[in-house]
This record gives C-alpha cells, structure tokens and sequence, in this order.
C-alpha cells in the first residue's frame, strides 16, 4: 500500500487570547469565511491529502464543535476503518483534580493508547488556529526527500509581522533548521514562522512522547528546542495564504482580508481540486431583495438582504434590512440587523439582534465585537 | 431482517419530461434544476423523509445517470438507512425477459416484490414532477380513518384549466363517485394531483388486474383509479390546500422559479419545520464583486458576481463577469456570462458560456416565449440566440 498517514489536530490551544470568541466555542468551533469552522480546515487538508484516520483533540468547550463534526459524513470521514475520533479530555476515577491538557504534548500523552496502536507510518499534526489549503502529500515527499526527523511548515513573515502569544521562529541553512527562537514578532535572523504543522514518523513522535517523559518537558516546543541541534528538523516553506489566528484581532483582519483579495480567496476556498468541506446544513439559497446594493462580500445561504453591505463576511441565516448600512464587518449565523441601522468594524457573534437605526462602529485596528445573543 | 411498514412511497421518477426539450435531452425531468439549488425530485423526497416515511423506492427510466447519481443512496434526505431507506429502482432483467415500464402502473407492478419487503399497509404513489410542500402523513390519516381502499389527493385549479387534469367528482363526505381523465367538458375544478395512497393489498389486486388487461395503457389516471371506481372500491379525496406547480414545460420552469423572487413568495423554502433537503456539492460561499449590482434575485453558493443580476435565479457556481447583465433569467449550475454579455428572459442550463458580447433572449418576453440554452453550449457573440 502506499504511504499511509495519521491525523491528529489541535483544538483549543489559544483559548485564551481569543476569548471574545471562545467564551461558548472551542478556537476549532470558531465560524470563519463564513461558513465554515476553523477544524474545516485541517480536516479538509487532511481528507484531500487521503488521510482518513483522523484524531481531533478537544478540551474547552467542545460541544459546539462535536455537534459540527457529527459523525464526520460530511467530510466522508464517518467509517469504520478510521474516519474521525473525538479526543475528550481523559479524567481517571483515581486523580479527579486532573486538569484539562495545557500544552499539545499532554495532550498527545493522554492518547498514549492510541498513539501506540496506530498502524500508519507517518503522523501529521496540526493546530486548528492556522488556516489554510495545503497539500501535505508535498509535504510528506518533502519529509521523505530530505530524510528528516521532524519537518516543520513554515512561512516566512514579514517585518509587521506580530501575535498575541509567543511562537516558534526558525533559521535555516538549505531548509535543515539551525535555530529555533520564541518570538511574538518579526526577528531578522529567523523569519520562518512554524505554522504548529509537524510531519513525522509514528515512530518518532512515540519516542517524542517518551523523550519528554523522561526529561520532565512540558510542552512540544521545549522538547524541539532542546532536540534541534541533535536531530534532522526539516523546514518546508509554505507559500500561499495562511491566516494564523492568534487573536480577536488577528481574526477580524484575516477576515475582511478574503472580500479584498480575490487571489487568497481563490487559494483558500476556491480550489476546485481541494475543496474545504463543512457540516451541510441545507439552507435555501440567498435572496437579494430590491433595493439591496452588496460589493466586495462573501455571503452564506439563506440570507436576506435589502440593504447595504460593503466589505463584510455574511454568515448563514443573516437579515439586513432596507436602508441598513453593514461595512467592514463580520455577521455570525441568524445576525439580524434592523432598518436603517449601520455598522462599520463590526463582529456580532450568532443571533444578535441589532435594532432599528442604530449605529455601531468600531476601527479596523479595534472592531466592535458584540456577544451571542444580544439585543442592541 | 423482517421489516414491517405502516406505509412506504414508490416514486415515479422515470419520465422523459418531453415539453422541456434540451432541457431533459440527456437529464431525467425529476433531476432538472430548480430554485437555485435544489432538483425537482429534492421535493417529494423531502416530503416523505419530512412526513416520517423513510422508505422510498424511486423508480427511473429515461435517462437515469444524472439522477441515479444524485439520489445515490439517499444520504442527503436522510434516507440511508439500514432498515429501510432508500431503493433506487430501474427496470431489469427477470426469469420472463426484460420489460421497460410500459405506465406509471406497469411500473409499480414490475416491482410488487419491493413493495412485498416492507409488508406495508399502505402504499404512496408519487410523481418526482412537482414543486410543492406536503405532509403525507396527515393525507394517510384521513385514509386510515375513511377506511379507503384508495385516497387521491386533490387540489382545486382554475376551471380553465380543469381538462389538463384527472377530475374528481365528490360527495359532502368527500368519497369520489366520479374521475375523469382530462374530460372536454369538467364537472369542477378539483385536479388529482397523481398522488394516491392504496391499501397494499387493494393495490396488488387492481395491478395484476390492469397487467392482465391488454387493451389497457397502465396508467394510474386512465386505467386503475376508474377500475377501482367501477367497481364500487371506496376511494376519497384528500383536499391539499398549498402551493403546487406542475413544471412540466419551459414555460412552468420558468415562472415556478419567478414565484420564488415575488414580493409574496407563495412557497416557503426556508422553513426549518419542514426543511428541502438536497445534495451538497461543497462549493464555497458566493462573493459579490465590488462593482456588481445584485437585485431582487436569489443568488447559490459558489457563485461569483462582478456584474449585474435582477430578477433572476443563480445555481451553484455561476460566473458573471464585469459588464454582464442577466435580467429574469433562471440560470443553472456553473454557467459563465462573460463580460458585456446580456441575458434577457431566459433559462440556461449547466455548464453552458455566453461569451463576451453574445446576447441571449428577448427584452420583456412572457412566460411563453423564454430562451433556452442547452447544457454547455458556447453562446459566441455574434449570434443573437433569440428564441
């Protein structure tokens, strides 16, 4: 058979610095394009990838994003040999104060058993907070070629580049990586960003986990930094769009970007041979009614629009009424936005209720961000 | 596994749809596009998945591919099951050689050994031809109750129409004592809509009967229902009091899909009670341009709009570029108007390009007079398709 890989996605690692938006959802249960959720991403890179033994790891808040997943039909990963497995947080009758995984590595220690029973020669991890349309056979090819140990995709930044929390940055000489800092922006001498996507044998992350064991390290990054130097860490450098959503911030930004650049649009919905798949909810098709006027949006199904929508992400369901004005903003499912009312820089969570005339705006550098439910 | 049903549907979904021409060339009518994102057949299979029948048997005959394709194994209407569920039923081979279905009877008896599986009670007799919303079950419950050997649902047309349709002619406690099959001169104006619920037995029995009658054209309308009639069979009417369209001609396609974009659209396709199932192609979600002028229109996903839409119906993944114009047009799945292209009253089927500067239909044609493009053809710009 050919080569076959294993799956296995992060869900809630940056809960914190996302709160707005995961006070009810894990990060992977974050609605994003529109309609689909940030996990969409990863599990469509892996099904188009052929990798359908898939393990998704959640912790916070996972019931929204077991509803979404379901049985995995929608991402024909519901089988019987395989598919996809919901990882829930393991408490032991014994050590009822055990706490929920902080870091990637206890997570991965948690699902030892399975980890031990998996029959396919390579694993893929990845983070559900980095969006993005990869192919990992590249990937995988890339890792065999260049017989590494651990191959990390990157993307090199930019100098404004910046994030909430601290991650990996690599220097490399011919792609092997030399160097490996903790940044939160840009540094000159290592600007390849790890996109927290590493391929390796099932082999080594087994002897990863037993590794950390050992030595008493708590988390993924402490063990490559302590381990580059030593071993074959490989970096594949990625190329096309990715939005690494680190922050309330970060998402806003990302997602007012996609109605501006018709080029990452493409790259990262539009691919017809690599589809992101989503839960199919079967909502009639969106209605424009007269007097609408809509210009640079991407608009989810079973909307109504009789009013004015400018440079916003519309999601399933949402109503905008005659004379309304919504620019630059983000609507979550069921938003409702009254007559007359206008809203600039703004993100409503699912089920807002905006009401007549009222107008709400914040800056593209601090958009406004209303909670599920609220009736402004 | 011994399976017993209170009531399962066979579903006639074989017919060639002539009146819709390129349309239904190489495509069963029940798998035509409608509403965007749905195919004519999506409404009775939601129905019955919606009114608690999970058992369907559909059978197919003219040109089958398109629609065995789609209905697969009915995972989209929830019809996959393990006990029951969808059957897709094409005419075959048996020990007395092979048999095309001659009428919509002949097809139901072709396949008295489907419907034997199940041991229903009652057997639904339904047509994939139609756009409307019913719940079946409350049609099974006045049968159950009247004791009918055979329920018929009804609708009231305009009496100008009456001799399109079956006629039934009813007492006050609605028994047909009378049906007449498309008569010149009709008595009233309550249609059958070619949906029947029988007492299984009842209809094995007036089968077997009509298959042994030469000289009949196994016909439901024409042949069982008047046989049942004649003799003495307790048939009544069951009154359906909804929006319900026969889109049998370009002329119906184009004006059911119109409905949908009224001021007052007469069907519902958002209700969550009662939702119209269908299957998902994956597309991502539609973007307007910048300088696209988008109105009164119903818009799929995967669509990209830089032009201008009014009045009109977008299937999935439609194209419409810079300077393209589409007025009161339905438009089907993966369509491009390329830029300075215009499109007046028309209905373009899938796949088909109107390149830059070509012209289809005619400004404020009616409903009798719309412009079909067949499935991927190139529209070249200096050829004005008129009809």
């Amino acid at each position: 058979m050919a080569i076959s890989i294993a799956g296995i996605i992060f869900s809630s690692l940056n809960q914190n610095t996302l709160s707005r938006l995961t006070a009810d959802r894990a990060v992977a249960a974050i609605p994003f394009a529109c309609r689909y959720r940030l996990v969409d991403f990863c599990l469509s890179n892996f099904v188009n990838a052929n990798v359908t033994n898939i393990y998704l790891i959640a912790n916070y808040n996972y019931r929204s994003l077991a509803e979404h997943i379901g049985s995995g039909k929608d991402w024909d990963l519901a089988r019987r040999s395989g598919g996809i497995s919901l990882i829930s947080p393991f408490q032991s009758a014994k050590d009822a104060s055990a706490k929920l995984y902080k870091s990637r590595l206890e997570a991965l220690r948690s699902m030892k058993d399975h980890i031990n029973e998996l029959k396919e020669e390579f694993v893929v991890l990845m983070d559900a907070d980095t969006v993005l349309n990869i192919n990992l056979h590249d990937v995988i090819a890339f890792h065999e070629s260049t017989k590494a140990d651990v191959t990390f995709v990157t993307k090199i930044i930019d100098v404004d580049y910046s994030s909430k929390n601290p991650r990996m940055m690599l220097t490399t000489e011919n792609r092997k990586v030399t160097d490996i800092v903790l940044s939160s922006v840009y540094t000159e001498k290592n600007p390849e960003l790890s996109l927290g996507i590493f391929v390796m044998r099932t082999t080594m992350l087994r002897k990863i986990i037993e590794q950390a064991n050992a030595y008493g390290l708590n988390s993924l990054t402490e063990l490559f930094f302590d381990s580059y130097k030593k071993q074959n860490y490989q970096s594949y450098c990625y190329g096309g769009y990715v939005a690494t959503v680190s922050s309330f911030l970060d998402y806003y930004k990302h997602s007012i970007y996609l109605t501006k650049d018709s080029e990452a649009r493409e790259q990262l919905i539009g691919q017809k041979e690599a589809l992101i798949f989503t839960r199919v909810h079967n909502s009639a098709p969106t209605t424009y009614r007269k007097g609408a006027r809509v210009s640079d949006s991407i608009i989810a199904d079973d909307c109504i629009i009789e009013g004015t929508v400018i440079n916003s992400v519309l999601s399933r369901g949402v109503v905008v009424r005659r004379g309304a004005v919504v620019k630059n903003s983000v609507l979550f499912q069921r938003t409702y936005v009254g007559e007359n009312a206008s809203l600039n820089c703004v993100v409503t969570d699912k089920a807002v209720h905006i009401s007549d005339s009222v107008t709400l705006s914040g800056n593209e550098n601090m958009p406004f961000y209303i909670q599920k439910g609220r009736r402004v | 596994m011994y399976l017993k049903k209170e009531c399962i549907a066979m579903l006639l979904a074989g017919g060639q749809g002539s009146r819709l021409y390129d349309l239904t060339k190489k495509t069963a009518k029940p798998a035509v596009s409608f509403g965007g994102k749905y195919r004519i057949i999506d409404f009775p299979l939601s129905n019955c998945i919606n009114s608690g029948i999970d058992t369907v048997g559909v059978l197919t005959q003219y040109q089958p591919l398109a629609l065995n394709d789609y209905i697969g194994n009915g995972e989209p209407w929830d019809l996959d099951r393990t006990r029951g569920g969808l059957s897709v039923l094409p005419p075959y081979q048996g020990q007395n050689g092979s048999d095309w279905y001659k009428g919509t009877a002949n097809a139901i008896y072709q396949n008295i050994e489907f419907i034997n599986q199940y041991h229903p009670s009652h057997v639904l007799i339904l047509s994939g031809d139609h756009i409307y919303r019913m719940d079946y079950s409350l049609m099974l419950r006045q049968h159950i109750q009247n004791d009918a050997a055979c329920t018929v649902a009804t609708i009231t047309v305009p009496i100008e129409e009456a001799s399109r349709f079956g006629i039934c002619n009813t007492r006050e406690d609605g028994s047909i004592y009378e049906f007449e099959e498309k008569p010149k001169v009709p008595k009233n104006n309550q249609a059958s809509m070619g949906i029947y619920i029988f007492k299984t037995q009842t209809l094995i029995d007036y089968l077997r009967i009509d298959e042994a009658d030469e000289s009949s054209s196994n016909d439901f309308g024409k042949n069982v229902i008047p046989n049942l009639l004649h003799n003495g069979e307790k048939l009544f009417a069951y009154r359906f009091d909804g929006y319900w369209r026969d889109v049998g001609t370009i002329a119906s396609l184009w004006e059911s899909n119109m409905d949908l974009i009224s001021e007052n659209p007469p069907i519902s396709l958002s209700d969550k009670n009662f939702r119209i199932y269908s299957r998902n192609s994956a597309r991502p979600p539609q973007f307007i341009g910048a300088n696209a002028v988008v109105e009164n229109s119903m818009i799929s996903e995967g669509c990209r709009v830089h032009g201008k839409v009014e009045n009109s119906i977008l299937s999935g993944g439609v194209i419409i570029e810079e300077c393209a114009e589409v007025y009161n047009s339905v438009i089907m799945e993966d369509v491009r108007i390329c830029s300075g292209a215009r499109v007046y009253n028309a209905i373009i089927d899938s796949d088909a390009v109107v390149e830059n500067g070509g012209v289809v239909g005619k400004i404020g044609a009616d409903k009798n007079d719309i412009t079909v493009i067949a499935k991927g053809t190139s529209v070249k710009a200096d050829i004005s398709s008129g009809a």
